[in-house]
């Protein structure tokens, strides 16, 4: 759900706002106060550090082996090698793009259209229960529900027929990249619930005075959203926009269930391709290259596009 | 004119954004019996029990909602501890070198699942706590402790430092001072993360089909998976009755409490 980014933005935010000056207020230090921490932290840390940081870095270690489950040694960079060449993890990485602009684009957008449309049109208060709901579901429960709609004898192909259209004999699922494409609307529908929620919060944050002056100067309808409803909507749209690639980058339950990363491994993503190379196909080292390439991806991007944004705000 | 455009286009949307819902409820309380083989537009009979009861026996989703209520409080309820826990040792004691503790507790939420799931598939397998109940909480706990930490962290630094000053000049020991003066305080922050929590533990599926198997050990949306692999031989209705009784307790958990799930949110704002 983009907790990390989520956490990550608000650090960077009061990074850049606190500057360099006014460290928080501390008590002094004393080394019998010290040491009094230690209960606190030990268990917090411990369990941490053993089922999250322990395994991080023996993925990290285990992506620089050829371990297959039973024998393995060191073998340097050859696993990044071999991804580099292998034309499905280039696939994967495509897809993968292909998540995040689609993730970027509809969600987002529609997110805000909603929001800003909620408060204008009658009935919009109860109506925008109806795309707050799916937020609430699983990623699983969201692919039975489209599985249900995409399969070639579907609730889709059903409707297209009812209207005369010509319904694709093969279903939704099966041709790339017609896949991954109806898998990111399946996706949209479930994850516009929560840019809607924030987009909301954003407006109500928005000072009733700024859009007064807007209005005295003459500015309506377009033109006002345009140029003063959503300068103010900066903040909120920086975590939106953000939190949407995070995620993007993460999808698993959907395209797992959908079609487990197939035909073939034409839909894959980096998330997708991890499992197989580890648990399908037990090539533990291939499968920890792709995990530390898929985080080194979403470290850096929510990382370099924090500094970007709050650069230059 | 524009005013008509803008109301179309949004009940427009409202629409597509229903017929999913619409269909899967229609179809979940059609009967499988009579199930026609195409998805029902309007209800035919009343099976809902009956296709609930077919998901009960040939999966067991009874089981995997029990363990799933078991691995979603107990987790939860370590990790929104542990977390006020390390909170409170960052905010406001006088650890020496706050931000790198910060850093360690925090790092696990930032990285993709997908880098801690082969080294705990391989060392659960050789401690004998692959597939038990014991081994999932543990994991649960650990991965929810980075965001609720962070959301109790977050509340923890407005509270004043002048009110651990008095208690510490009425002679109050740290251990006293965070049962009787900050944990009470961080209450509201505390519940925010555990409805949070709880609700991302029950919506796992990946943690649940790496490190269990078997139908009384497993987590309820992995018997979903199972379920929804079946979906030619128990048929639709039989799918979807399952899909809606596994994901109702986190539907009313998010909108009895959607001032919580706001709140998680809104630090971001």
């Amino acid at each position: 759900m983009g907790r990390g980014f989520i956490a990550m933005a608000l650090l960077e935010k009061q990074r850049t706002e606190a500057g360099a000056g006014n460290p928080r207020p501390r008590l002094s230090l004393r080394t019998k106060d010290r040491l009094s921490a230690v209960p606190f932290l030990v268990g917090p840390v411990a369990l941490v550090g053993v089922m999250l940081l322990v395994p991080f870095v023996a993925t990290a270690y285990q992506s620089l082996t050829d371990d297959d489950g039973f024998t393995s040694s060191f073998i340097g960079f050859d696993n990044y090698v071999a991804l580099l060449e292998d034309p499905t993890f280039v696939r994967s990485l495509l897809n993968t793009l292909l998540w995040t602009v689609g993730t970027l684009i509809l969600p987002v957008g529609i997110g805000l259209l909603i929001a800003v449309l909620t408060n204008a049109v009658p009935g919009g208060r109860w109506l925008k229960y109806v795309f707050v709901l799916p937020y609430a579901l699983s990623g699983t429960a969201t692919a039975v529900i489209w599985g249900f709609i995409l399969r070639s004898d579907g609730a889709l192909n059903q409707a297209i027929e009812f209207f005369g259209g010509d319904a694709a004999a093969s279903g939704w699922l099966l041709t790339w990249p017609t896949n991954t494409i109806v898998m990111i609307v399946a996706s949209t529908w479930q994850a516009t619930g929560v840019t809607v929620i924030l987009f909301m919060i954003g407006l109500q944050a928005i000072p009733k005075e700024v859009v007064q002056a807007g209005e005295l100067d003459g500015a309506s309808g377009l033109r006002l959203f345009w140029h003063v409803i959503l300068p103010q909507l900066r903040p909120v749209t920086i975590v939106v926009i953000g939190m949407s690639i995070a995620n993007s980058l993460r999808v698993f339950d959907l395209i797992w269930l959908l079609t487990k990363g197939g035909p073939g491994a034409a839909s894959e993503t980096l998330a997708v391709t991890m499992y197989r190379q580890t648990f399908i196909l037990s090539d533990y080292g291939a499968g920890a290259a792709v995990a530390v390439v898929l985080s080194v991806i979403v470290v850096g991007a929510s990382w370099f596009y924090l500094r970007h944004q709050y650069k230059r705000g | 004119m524009a005013r008509i455009i803008r109301n179309i286009l949004f009940y427009a949307l409202a629409v597509v954004w229903a017929i999913p819902l619409y269909l899967l409820v229609v179809n979940a309380f059609t009967s499988a019996e009579r199930y026609g083989g195409a998805p029902s537009w309007l209800p035919i009979g009343f099976g809902f029990f009956d296709n609930l009861a077919t998901a009960w026996t040939e999966s067991q989703l009874g089981y995997g909602m029990l363990n799933s209520l078991l691995y979603a409080s107990v987790s939860a309820g370590i990790a929104v501890l542990a977390a006020g826990m390390a909170g409170f040792a960052v905010v406001v004691m006088p650890v020496k070198r706050p931000t790198v503790w910060f850093w360690l507790v925090y790092l696990g939420t930032l990285l993709p699942l997908q880098i801690f799931l082969a080294p705990l598939f391989s060392s659960y397998v050789s401690m004998s706590l692959y597939d038990t109940n014991l081994g999932m909480i543990l994991i649960y706990s650990a991965i929810c402790v980075p965001f609720a930490f962070f959301i109790v962290r977050n509340y923890l630094t407005t509270i004043p430092p002048e009110v651990t000053e008095a208690a510490k000049l009425d002679g109050a020991g740290w251990a006293r001072l965070f049962r009787s003066i900050h944990l009470p305080l961080i209450r509201s922050s505390l519940f925010a993360a555990f409805i949070f929590q709880f609700t991302w533990v029950w919506n796992d599926l990946l943690f649940g089909i790496t490190l269990t198997t078997s139908p009384d050990r497993r987590p309820v949306m992995a018997a979903l998976a199972e379920i929804d692999g079946g979906f030619s031989t128990f048929g639709p209705p039989v799918v979807l009755a399952a899909a809606i009784v596994a994901s109702l307790p986190t539907v009313v958990l998010f909108l009895t409490c959607q001032r919580f799930f706001v709140s998680s949110l809104r630090a971001a704002r």
